[in-house]
């Protein structure tokens, strides 16, 4: 078998030789105009936008529908590919949901795993003040660089929970357009790809938000970024769209919005937010792109004669925030929503109790994402805009508290009464909850106008939005990680690594995330190199190291779950059908689960979450005449 | 409902000492920077009052959740907890409770905001441009230009922010406020400086490669002193 047998294979081959062609045709272009052939940065901009083209061409996930173009048919074939070993499939364009799911899943792993090791790179050189062994413009392309690739890998984990698990839960065959699910998958490949090329072609020292006019002026690497970012949207967008028509179109007979596992309402409100606010980050971006490579003054008052190309200016550099921002509001929600709803779906399963005020917590989610559209300008609070436009989207700020407090104390009411077990995806769901209830009370503080003032862009906003990052997805997707395994690989993890691993990480994470706010209360500023040692009286240092210890034992915990996850997925013990007792659809069925997941079509007979009311199901696949 | 309501009683005790404990802890662990100017009374007040609402939220939540994993884990048996699906008056109570700890908390922030933005009549004024990577501060009133900050006490200060490069921000951890230098247009922040002393401003916007190192030393002096530095920085300018 060759290499090029594999799909990834040919995409690497046709994203390089994309690149190649791209930057040709530029310096054809520019040869035509008269122009000197090489300029670097016209040249690698072009040269990135073919070189996602040739990717998505290499891979084979545009076949089908070129074929089409020349009215060749083209019949969904079902199974792993039929010349090839089985395991190939999961390196090329697939079809299957749930080997899409398990694609975005790991990728976004890698992801987690590269974007965690630039971040215990800048861990180290902060754990003293003084400059050791980074540059500063290294650390700054770093500490950007580390912000996007999480991102990056939190919206592949939440692709890779969404596409495996909604089609399962409401008994669908598959997604509604399993070739455009292929296609939002593969966007993300090329795209990390130029993301991490970014840092060899000068890398970009604005942070993740990119703000210009300091984006539009730095190295080449900001184009690379930029366009990564373009292709990652996209997939995001095709994905979200997918998610919503198979929920809103492929549930079985009986399953009501308000009788779907409480999940499918998380993805769908993900979805919507992800489906309407994505195109902004991606003109905001690609705005400040084209600025770049011909100077249309964009977010720039004042014209410049760089080297790329001469501007005129006009721009206003707070306009490009206003844009990010309308995305980037909602994208924190994007990130957040799936993992609240992984903790509503466990917490009846392990507290055996229904799930307390269900249409409260469906409906907090669709409340947040809609609430969350109108209070992206607490991020700019002194940025310069409208002074008094800051009262309104400080009271919509903290409107958004009221959903998340629904949440909690709707999770508090499941458990309370249950019989509560402490299996490992249990542990990550209550570690989830107490660590996203640090990151939502720390909210409020940076929502009022007069307490952000000392506290915004300093390292308090980093410990804020950390924790509800890490309660609102890291914790709930290693829960989910640990709950679904059984039934991707029939196989159980080793539960006693399970419990090390959260009793190590829990505890880190408390310290690393408390210890930045209170880096940031004693006047430390984010996004710095270098910090002032005498700030906290001079007890600054003593609190980064411990962050730092804190930062490598939540890594060292990230790797004991991967080793145990590597270990048991073919020669664990059998895990059985249903392990955990769970009344979903996708546990009635075998582990791992058969091509085709449904042997009939579904039928529901029941609510989700009834544990507790003997005698009852939720669904069946007899036909009403079997009983 | 007996039992629940001993445990209840319960529970209760315990969210009180949580929420004295936390707020304790947070008071003293975290090392606000010392208080430099007028506004920061105010801001402070906030602050505070935050930091109790957190410890309150904290305690309610945690206490129950701990409370409820002790009492109802599942000591070995498989069986199954009640069969309750909710409580519409419960979710309608912690709903509209927080509705108006929120709109109590924006009202104060409100209000607040508007007495530190007001404009004075009397007003110094000094403008502070942000460069990559140092401040420069004109003195309109005397034409001085110097590269660090010279504030006299107990005046009313209004800065006029610029750049000419990319974004900056105006920061002394001490004064709290803080306020962006924008390219194309001028920002402004007010204070009072009320104690005599040598402070950092530290720039709080990523502006590059020395972003970190973008510091301007920051004296508020009396402001007999400050009269006798403007007229040296006068003599210097007419040299
Ligand atoms: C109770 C709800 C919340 C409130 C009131 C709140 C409020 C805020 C405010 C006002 C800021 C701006 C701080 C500043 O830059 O000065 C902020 C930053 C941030 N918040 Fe939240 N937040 C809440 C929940 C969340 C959640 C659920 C997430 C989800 C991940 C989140 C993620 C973030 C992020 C990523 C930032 C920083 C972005 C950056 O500047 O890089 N927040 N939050
Ligand atoms: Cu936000
Ligand atoms: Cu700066």
């Amino acid at each position: 078998m060759s290499l090029f047998t594999l799909g990834i294979a040919r995409g690497l081959v046709g994203q390089v030789l994309g690149m190649v062609i791209g930057m040709l045709l530029t310096c054809a272009v520019r040869i035509l105009l008269g122009w000197e052939a090489w300029a670097a940065e016209p040249a690698w901009t072009v040269g990135a936008v073919c070189s996602i083209i040739g990717f998505l061409l290499g891979v084979g996930s545009l076949d089908d529908w070129l074929k089409w173009t020349k009215g060749i048919p083209t019949p969904m074939h079902h199974g792993p590919p039929v010349d090839k070993p089985a395991w190939t499939r999961y390196f090329s364009v697939d079809y299957n949901h749930k080997v899409i799911g398990v694609q975005y899943t790991v990728w976004g792993i890698l992801l987690l795993m590269v974007g965690g090791t630039v971040a215990m790179i800048f861990r180290t050189e902060l754990a003293r003040s003084g400059l050791q062994f980074l540059g500063l413009d290294l650390y700054n392309s770093f500490i950007g660089m580390h912000g996007m690739i999480m991102i990056f890998a939190i919206l592949l984990g939440v692709g890779g929970m969404g596409n495996y698990l909604v089609p399962l839960m409401i008994g669908a065959e598959d997604m509604a357009f399993p070739r455009l699910n292929a296609l939002g998958f593969w966007f993300n490949v090329p795209g990390s790809i130029l993301l991490l090329l970014s840092l060899f072609v000068g890398g970009w020292d604005a942070g993740w938000t990119a703000y210009p006019p300091l984006s539009a002026r730095g190295p080449i690497g900001y184009q690379l970024f930029f366009l990564g970012v373009f292709a990652i949207g996209l997939s995001s967008i095709v994905g979200s769209l997918n998610l919503l028509v198979t929920i809103l179109r492929m549930r079985p007979a009986g399953m009501s919005l308000f009788r779907m596992p409480i999940f499918c309402w998380a993805v769908f409100a993900t979805s919507l937010l992800q489906l309407t606010a994505t195109q902004l980050i991606g003109t905001s971006f690609l705005m400040v792109s084209v600025q770049r490579a011909i100077g249309m003054g964009f977010f720039d008052p004042r014209g410049i004669l760089g080297e790329v190309s001469p501007m005129v200016g006009g721009g206003d550099p707070v306009l490009f925030q206003h844009l990010f921002w309308f995305y980037s509001h909602p994208a924190v929600y994007i990130f957040v929503l799936p993992g609240l709803g992984i903790v509503s779906e466990l917490l009846p399963v392990f507290s055996r109790k229904p799930l307390f005020g269900y249409k409260w917590i469906a409906l907090s989610s669709l409340a947040i994402g809609i609430v969350g559209f109108i209070v992206w300008g607490h991020h700019m609070f002194v940025s310069g805009y409208n002074d008094i436009l800051r009262i309104p989207f400080m009271y919509a700020t903290l409107l958004v508290a009221i959903p998340t407090g629904v949440k909690f104390f709707s999770w508090l009411g499941t458990i309370w009464g249950g019989k509560i077990h402490f299996d490992t995806p249990m542990l990550f769901v209550l570690g989830a909850i107490s660590v996203f209830l640090i990151g939502g009370l720390t909210g409020p503080i940076l929502a009022t106008v007069p307490t952000d003032f000392p506290l915004h862009d300093s390292y308090f906003v980093v410990g804020h939005f950390h924790a509800t990052m890490f309660g609102g997805f890291v914790f709930p997707f290693f829960a989910a990680l640990y709950y679904w395994f059984p039934k991707v690989t029939g196989r159980m993890y080793n539960e006693t690594l399970g419990k090390i691993h959260f009793f190590i990480m829990t505890p880190a994470f408390w310290v690393q995330t408390l210890g930045q706010m209170g880096v940031g209360v004693m006047g430390m500023r984010r996004r710095i190199a270098d910090y002032d040692p005498t700030l906290g009286a001079g007890q600054i240092e003593s609190w980064q190291l411990a962050v730092t210890i804190a930062g490598f034992a939540i890594a060292f915990g990230v790797m004991l779950m991967l080793w145990n996850f590597f270990q048991n997925a073919e020669v664990g013990v059998a895990a059985g059908d249903n392990p955990w007792r769970s009344r979903s659809p996708e546990w009635q069925i075998p582990s791992p689960i058969p091509e085709h997941s449904f042997p009939a079509p579904l039928r529901v007979v029941g609510e989700p979450y009834d544990y507790g009311l003997a005698d009852s199901g939720y669904v069946t696949t007899a036909s009403p005449g079997d009983d | 409902m007996a039992k629940n309501r001993r445990h209840f009683i319960i529970a209760t005790v315990l969210i009180v000492i949580c929420t004295l404990l936390v707020y304790w802890v947070l008071d003293t662990v975290l090392l606000k920077s010392a208080a430099a100017v007028v506004e920061a009374g105010p801001i402070d007040y906030l602050f505070d009052l935050h930091i109790w609402l957190i410890a309150f939220l904290f305690a309610l939540v945690a206490v129950f959740m701990c409370y409820a994993l002790i009492v109802f884990r599942a000591r070995g048996d498989e069986g199954d907890g009640e069969h309750i699906h909710g409580n519409g008056l419960l979710e309608i109570i912690w709903t509209v409770v927080p509705c108006f700890i929120v709109v109590y908390f924006s009202w104060i922030a409100t209000t607040m905001l508007i007495d530190l933005t007001r404009p004075n009549p009397d007003e110094y004024v000094i403008i502070a441009e942000g460069r990559q990577w140092s401040w420069l501060f004109t003195y309109p009133e005397s034409g001085a230009v110097t590269p660090d900050l010279v504030l006299p006490v107990d005046t009313p200060i209004r800065m006029d922010l610029t750049s000419d490069d990319v974004l900056h921000s105006f920061w002394v951890p001490e004064f709290r406020v803080k306020q962006d230098n924008v390219p194309g247009m001028v920002t402004h922040v007010r204070f009072t400086p009320n104690l005599i002393g040598e402070y950092v401003l530290r720039c709080a916007e990523l502006c590059g490669t020395n972003h970190s190192g973008m510091l301007a030393t920051v004296r508020v002096v009396s402001q007999e002193e400050f009269k006798l530095w403007q007229s040296e920085q006068v003599a210097l300018l007419q040299e």
